[in-house]
Formats: C-alpha cells, structure tokens, sequence
C-alpha cells in the first residue's frame, strides 16, 4: 500500500471539484482531485450544454438568475474555446400564461439579467422552424457550452499549475481520526493498487454522491436527487438557445450543440445517483413540448437519450419527491461546524455555468481550514487548453480536409464525426485500460448518427494494432452497449432501423454474441 | 399485366422472381432500395441452434415460416438455390453435417449451412495454419483483432501480414467494393500478385478480407490462388460487404437473362380489387405514377430494417404496400431489451402467413386471395439466434412461387 499526502483532498472530478482545485493551485495549494470514472462521467458531462444568461431563474430563483449572469460574462473570458456564442431566445406560445413575459421582463431588469425583446417576424427570419404563432419574444446571453472540453481545459491547466488529478480512481473509505478526517484510502481502478492519502482538509464535491460520501465520516446531509432527461435530435434544427418564456417545465429548453439539437429536461426524483435510465414517457413528454416551439420536430430523427442525476439541497420541510421546486443554488457545508467532524466540507448542487462561483465559494472554507491568504484568482485567469484542439465541426474539417492535401489523405475512422485515425491512436493510448467510452468522451467516437456501428468494429480494430493489452474483443461490446442504452429510449422510425442495424452487422455478419457476452460478464 | 409482381429486390424478392421466370411466368419487380444483401455475409444461413433443424422442425411453434413451408420445400428450394448460383459460376458449398464453421472478422466462428468457395476454403476442419492477411490502407479489416480470438479458438493462426495493394485509390473512406473493382481488371490483379507473392513465402494458406472481385468473382479467386500459389480463404468484412454484394448481383443478372422486368427506386402503393383480389400496385416514378397490373402480389419488402416495417412512436407497426394486420406488441416499452445481445422482440414483428404464404388477418384467415409474403417480413421467428435467415428467405419464396404458379 502506497502512502503520499497532500494539503486539499478533492473527491469527485466534475466542473464542481475540478473547479476547486484549479482555484487552490492559484492559491499555491497542494492539491489532489480523485475522480472514480472519466472526464464528465458524472453530472457535468450528462447536461444539455447550455451556458445559463440567467434568464431561466429570475423569478423562480432570483440568487442563482445573478450568479449565472456574472459568471456567464466570466466563463467568457477565461474559457472562450468551449463557448459557442449563439445566443438565446426566449418565446411565448399560445397558451402560454399571458401575464408572465412582462412579470418575467420586469425581474430580468431588476437583477441586471440583459434581455430585449425583438419582433415575433425578427425572429421566424432568424430561425424558420420556430412556432409562427409565437406571441412575444426575447434575445438573451444563453449560449453553448461543451463541458467536456471546460473539463479538459481544467484538468490540463491543474496539471499545468503542479495539481494531480487522478482519473479512475475510487475512494474506499475516509479516514477519522478523533473527530476529523485526516485523508482517505483509495483504489486505482487502472492497476487495482491501494493508496493512503492524508490530507489536511478534504472536499466533497461528488454532486449526487455527496450524501454517499459524507455517510463515509457517519455524517447525514439532506440531499434529494433530480434526474434530468435529454434528447438529441440528429439535425441541428436552430443556431439559438431557445427556451420557452413561461414558469421552467419540462421540455422547454432546446440548445444547439454541435450537429445536432439537444431538448431538454425533464425532473424526475430518483434514489439512486447512478439511475441515469431515461424512460418512455420521459421521451414522449421532451418531444411532445419541444413540437410546440418547433412545430417540424416529428419528422426530425431523434437521435440518442441521457440523463444526470441533479443533487438538490432538501431543506427539512420541501417535499423530496418535487425536485423541480427545489433551489438550484448551490449549498456549501462546513462539517466542523455543523456536525463536529474536522477536515470535510462538502458543496453540492448549483449549475455548470455557475461551477466557478461555487468553487470560489467553497475555497473560502477551505482557506480559512488552511490559513491560506492568497486572494481568489479564477476570474481572471484564461484557462489552459494544452496541446488538444477541441472538437468542433469547422475544425475537424479544416483538418481533414486543409488547403493543401497530403498525399496521403487521413483515414476516417468515424465518418458522423469526422475522427483521422491518428486522433484515434493518439487517443486510445491515452486511456489505459481501454474503454472506448471513455475515447467517446474524448473524440465525440459513435456519437453521431449510427451511434458506433461502422467505427466501434475500426476501434476495436485499431486498438489491437496499436496497444499492447487489449481485450479480446477490443472493448467494442462494452461499447456498443452503451450505445444501445442511449438509443432504446427512442426505439422507433429510422432509430429502430439503426438498431436492427446494429445488431445484424454484430450478430449476424460477425457472429460476435460468445465474444461480446463473455467480455461483458468480466 | 404481369403475372406475378414482385415488391423488394432483397434475396427474397430476387429468388422468387427467378424461380417464377424460370417456369415461364412473366416477372415484374418493384423495388424502393437495393435490400439488405450487402450487409450479409453472402452465406446461407439455415439453422445453427441445437439439435438440427430435421429433428427440431416439427416441434416449432405451427406460426414459424420453416413449420409452415416444411423441411421437404426447404430441401427443395435450398437445391435450387444451389443450382442457380452453380449456372452462374459462383457455386456454393456444404459443409460436412451440413454446416460450415467460418471465420469472422472479430475472430469469432459463423456457423452456416452454404458458402461461396472462396469463404468455405475457411472452414474450421480445414487444420492447414494460415496467415491472415490485413490489407495497407483498409479500414474495414484489423487482422491482429481476429487472430488473437481465432487462436483461442483452437484455429491454427501462423500470425499477420499487411500487404500493401497497388492501384489501390487513396481515399479517406476507402470501402470494400474499391478494392473489388480494383480486383476486376485482369492487369491490376497481376500487378497485385507479383508484389504479394514474395511478401507470403513461406505461408501455407492466407485468409484475407473478401475483396478479391465482385464481378466474374470465382474466376478472380481462383486466379489469384494458381498465381500466388497457395490457397487462400476470404473473411466478409464491414459492409459494403462484398460476398453479399456478388449475390445480389448474380441473383439479378439470372432474373434479367430469364426475362424479368426490374423496377428500381420507386415505392410501390398496393391496389386491392374486386373482392378478395388485389390487382397490382402503384408506382411513382419520375413525376408520374404508374399502375401495374399483376396476377398475384408478392410482398418481399423485409422487416423494421428492410423497410416492410414502419414503426411509429405511438406504437404502431404498418405494412407499407398493403398495410395488413402485423403480428406486434402495441406498447413501445416492450419492443426492445436493455442489452444489444438479448432477444429483441420487435424482430419477431411481421406478417402471420397460411402454408402458402398468404398474409392471415387478425381472425386467422387469408386477407386476399392472390396476395403473398416471404422472407423477413414474416413474423415468428428469431433469425439471429436461430442463425435462419437466408433458409427462411428462400423458402418462403419458393413455396410462395408454388403455390401462385400452381
């Protein structure tokens, strides 16, 4: 058993925890984050990609509508790589309460969130396929935001600044001394070797798993999960964020991501914060709202499904089972204080957008556990992207297809996202053990619209060409059925064909039930 | 008037359209795509599951297209097959016991009953090691991750080679057909051999991905072994999948050389008539829509993937020439299994037939007197697991052939 130490613990390596550690490594902190899966394995990673202008809270939630609109303005600054600004819309449909634009206007003033409205026709001419009989409208600051790429930026700029960030890595146990938690002991998921790191203060930002964890130490926090539901639509139908102006529903938000168009989200109150399953009538009831902003949406193909798990703050008297209802601010708990247990804070719920507030907030705490003076220093330090260059569409293409052509063209290897074989390669040895997954999450591999069916098989491929211990079907039943979890929510049309697709290239031209059954099982 | 019509150029549909041609029926078909054979292996599938399908065929469920069509027409239209594809210079092959154990290209064993040469010369028995073959610049075949499961499989793997293949186009989504009509021209292939033979000294027998020619694709396999001077085996890879693809296409010369008429790329709208009859269908076609005129209607359009199938998400499953009565679970919930390697419900979604492949209405009798279906748009069977769809494709379409033709 290795033993190493450390000032500041991090445990759980979403936008929350990595937050944190970037702000302590500007404080000169020594820190370690522990994240038990992948980059946006977790709740940062399963969101619908909007950067909030805040517009969306100003009534429900006036404190958390002011935080998104200052960090909105700060997240463009210092991370303007994973920002697509389009812009937001926000509309009134038939039916819609009358009263609420001008309610909504009025509190968007009063907290300094910009809004302006424009001409219903101003509109229709800026994206066709909306509703003609929306009643008002009005431009807002949302935009898009790929928080895999935030959550590279982070890891790489942590790295940079002489932070640790340990990827599959699970955290056992906490370790208490006398009423204080004095590290943890932790397993390597990559080579199973345990390690014991002491650490002078811990952090919990482990979202959905906050309440798990704290449980570690014996201590109880009242958190209630919200599953949020999502689907992509194969198309990128507008270039706006368009959100429904009316009190926050399910289905009433739609955000271009990429080429597609994610709609979103449903609330759904769950126990478990693995239960990322989406359901039936969750699909049913996103695209029956998201017909009633564009009326087009049936004949689109929906093209994939997922969900994260929210974890809300339950004060004693709300009702667990309204997670709707429930704040979307985030809570930051000092253990020392509340429960008499030294050494742990914990800080769970908020937005993305607003992840480097909280971060800014919960290193209060941990400053004054550490008697650090170093001043906050996140807002206005430009993230480092590193040596990656993220994935957007124009330049994927720009490389695959340059000015000047090689002789030798690059091999696309995934042709939905246009993936070079070279990317894949320098990829897959980046991950060790293999999980194609986990180069989905890097590469955008199998997310479009076959969802893996030609490049799983060219993975797998690949990965037995280019590594050295691979498994014996090179990780693609894994793979393919994550895949097929995404789209079985959406089992009908062309997605359905794709299925029968799917499996008779699989099953029936490659025989592989034995080989992919017998590496599922391990 | 044609005396059969036709709708979907699959192997279903083009089998059919062979056999009524051949005893002088006039053929029409209709087709909206080019079917599904260039996803297959380009092998026939009958029964892989235990025990075989002679001692298991009278016990299937009486709705299962083998019980209704029964093993002596299975017999029958497996020989015809056979006979077609002999006349056509690409024969296919039995294993002994009837079944061939092949290799695929993740290294795993399809066990089929009938095989082109060039894929059965893989078969399993067959103890001769081999190198297996990866070609420079293909990305739809990895060598190394086949042989590291065929080893493990007990096959006698010798190790990989890439061989570098010159003319080849440089492409960045290079496919398997490229390389076939590479391997068409007579100059390319000695070009080809001249390089590879040196880089194969030493090797026994060569498995390499099925791209060796999808026109006169016996005569190029077997110019290929005499000129490398060993034997070789092909491994179907990722679609464009060439052994399908050369089927597709002799099934469609015979149907053409026997007189049938092929129409592409049109949906086809059915006409029911007086009565039980139905009189043919409709075709849109360039702005126009045509009607035509037929004897008898067989329906060959496929299941969900095929397109015979239209699913929506309120849970309804259409037919879509005709739409009959489809044998389907109304909750969309139910349809599909959360793994990929469960058996898949809505696979099993299709039309119930009689023992003349006449489509049966929900209170069990025939819908039309002189309309039929066959292959994967009849419901009742589980092709994956049983490994049966190409046997259920001919026979269904032989026995529906019969009975129009009396």
């Amino acid at each position: 058993m290795r033993k190493q130490s450390t000032q500041l613990l991090v445990i759980g390596g979403g936008a929350t925890g990595l937050g944190i550690a970037w702000d302590a490594c500007l404080r000169g902190i020594r820190v370690v984050v522990v994240e038990q899966g992948d980059l946006g394995q977790g709740t940062s990673g399963r969101y619908h990609g909007l950067l909030h202008s805040g517009a969306r809270y100003v009534i429900s939630d006036p404190v958390s509508a002011q935080e998104c609109a200052l960090e909105n303005a700060v997240l463009r600054r210092i991370a303007p790589a994973t920002i697509e600004d389009t812009g937001g819309l926000y509309m009134a449909c038939p039916g819609d309460p009358a009263d609420w634009p001008d309610r909504w206007l009025t509190a968007c003033r009063q907290l300094d969130v910009p809004v302006e409205e424009i001409e219903p026709a101003e509109a229709l001419r800026r994206e066709p396929l909306l509703n003609p009989q929306i009643e008002r409208v009005f431009t807002t600051r949302d935009a898009a935001l790929d928080s895999f790429d935030l959550l590279h930026m982070l890891t790489h700029s942590i790295r940079a600044g002489g932070g640790q960030v340990w990827l599959r890595h699970r955290l056992d146990r906490l370790i208490v001394d006398n009423h204080r938690v004095v590290g943890a002991e932790i397993t390597s998921l990559n080579d199973g070797e345990k390690i014991i790191l002491e650490a002078d203060l811990t952090v919990n930002a482990t979202g959905p798993w906050a309440g798990l964890v704290a449980r570690l130490a014996g201590i109880e926090i009242p958190i209630a999960l919200g599953r949020g539901s999502m689907v992509a639509v194969a198309a990128r139908l507008i270039h706006t964020v368009v959100n429904r102006c009316r009190p926050p529903a399910d289905g009433d938000l739609i955000v271009p991501v990429g080429t597609v168009a994610v709609f979103g989200t449903t609330d759904t109150h769950v126990e478990d914060p693995a239960d990322t399953r989406t359901e039936a009538w969750e699909v049913d009831k996103i695209l029956k709202t998201g017909a009633e902003m564009i009326p087009s949406l049936p004949q689109h193909r929906p093209l994939r499904v997922w969900a994260g798990v929210r974890p809300l703050y339950r004060p004693e008297q709300a009702d667990a089972e309204q997670t709707r209802a429930l704040p979307r601010a985030h809570t930051i708990l000092d253990h020392a204080e509340r429960d008499g247990i030294d050494g742990l804070v914990s800080i769970f719920g908020g937005k993305l957008t607003t992840y480097r507030l909280m971060a800014e907030h919960a290193m209060k705490v941990v400053c004054r556990h550490l008697n650090v003076t170093a001043p906050c220093r996140t807002a206005d330090t430009p993230l480092e992207s590193g040596a990656k260059s993220y994935h957007t569409l124009p330049g994927r293409l720009a490389r695959v297809e340059p000015q000047a052509p090689p002789e030798t063209p690059p091999q696309i290897i995934c042709e939905c996202e246009l993936i070079p074989r070279g990317d894949l390669e320098a990829a897959l040895r980046a991950v060790t053990p293999l999980e194609l997954d986990d180069v989905r999450r890097d590469l955008r591999l199998g997310m479009g619209p076959c969802q893996a069916s030609f490049c799983a098989y060219r993975a797998a491929g690949i990965a037995h060409e280019t590594l050295s211990s691979v498994p014996q079907d090179g990780g693609l039943g894994g793979f393919l059925q994550e895949r097929w979890r995404g789209i079985r929510p959406l089992g009908w049309g062309h997605t359905l064909r794709q299925m029968e697709l799917m499996r008779r290239v699989y099953l029936e031209l490659f025989a592989a039930q034995d080989l992919m059954g017998e590496e599922a099982a391990q | 008037m044609t005396s059969l019509l036709v709708v979907g150029a699959g192997l279903t549909g083009l089998f059919a359209a062979v056999l009524a041609a051949r005893r002088g029926a006039s053929v029409t078909v209709v087709a909206r795509g080019r079917g599904n054979l260039e996803l297959s292996h380009g092998c026939i599938d009958v029964w892989k599951a235990d025990p075989p399908l002679a001692q298991t065929i009278n016990h299937l469920p009486d709705t299962h297209p083998y019980a209704l069509a029964g093993f002596e027409a299975l017999e029958a239209a497996l020989a015809a097959f056979c006979q077609i594809t002999t006349e056509a210079d690409y024969p296919f092959t039995a294993g002994p016991e009837d079944s061939l154990l092949l290799p695929t290209a993740l290294g795993t064993i399809h066990v089929t009953a009938y095989a082109p040469l060039s894929l059965a010369q893989g078969h399993m028995a067959d103890k001769t090691p081999f190198v297996l073959a990866g070609l420079s610049g293909f990305r739809d075949f990895y060598p190394a991750l086949a042989a590291s499961s065929l080893k493990r499989a007990g096959l006698p793997v010798e190790g990989t080679v890439e061989l570098p293949v010159p003319g080849a186009p440089l492409r960045r989504d290079g496919y398997a057909t490229d390389l076939a009509y590479l391997f068409d021209r007579p100059a390319s292939r000695q070009q080809i051999a001249r390089v590879w033979k040196p880089l194969l000294a030493g090797a026994k027998r060569v498995g390499l991905p099925a791209v060796l020619g999808l026109r006169q694709s016996s005569a190029v396999f077997l110019e290929m072994q005499e000129r490398l001077g060993l034997p070789l085996f092909e491994i179907p890879t990722l679609p464009p999948s060439v052994p399908g693809l050369r089927l597709e296409r002799i099934l469609r010369r015979t149907a053409l050389n026997a007189g049938v008429q092929i129409v592409e790329g049109v949906p086809a709208v059915g006409q029911a008539g007086e009565g039980s009859r139905v009189r043919g269908v409709v075709v849109e076609s360039a702005g126009r829509s045509r009607f035509h005129e037929a004897g008898a209607v067989l329906l060959a359009t496929g299941d969900v993937l095929g397109g015979g199938l239209e699913t929506t998400p309120d849970g309804r499953v259409r037919e879509t020439v005709f739409d009959l009565p489809v044998l389907h679970d109304g909750d969309r919930a139910r349809w599909i299994n959360p793994a990929l390697l469960d058996e898949q419900p809505f696979e099993r979604f299709g039309l119930r037939v009689d023992r003349h492949m006449r489509p049966l209405g929900m209170d069990g009798t025939t819908v039309y007197d002189n309309l039929y279906a066959a292959g994967s748009l009849l419901a009742g069977a589980d092709r994956i697991n049983e490994g049966s769809r190409q046997g259920i494709a001919l026979v269904t379409a032989f026995c529906a052939v019969e009975a129009v033709l009396g």
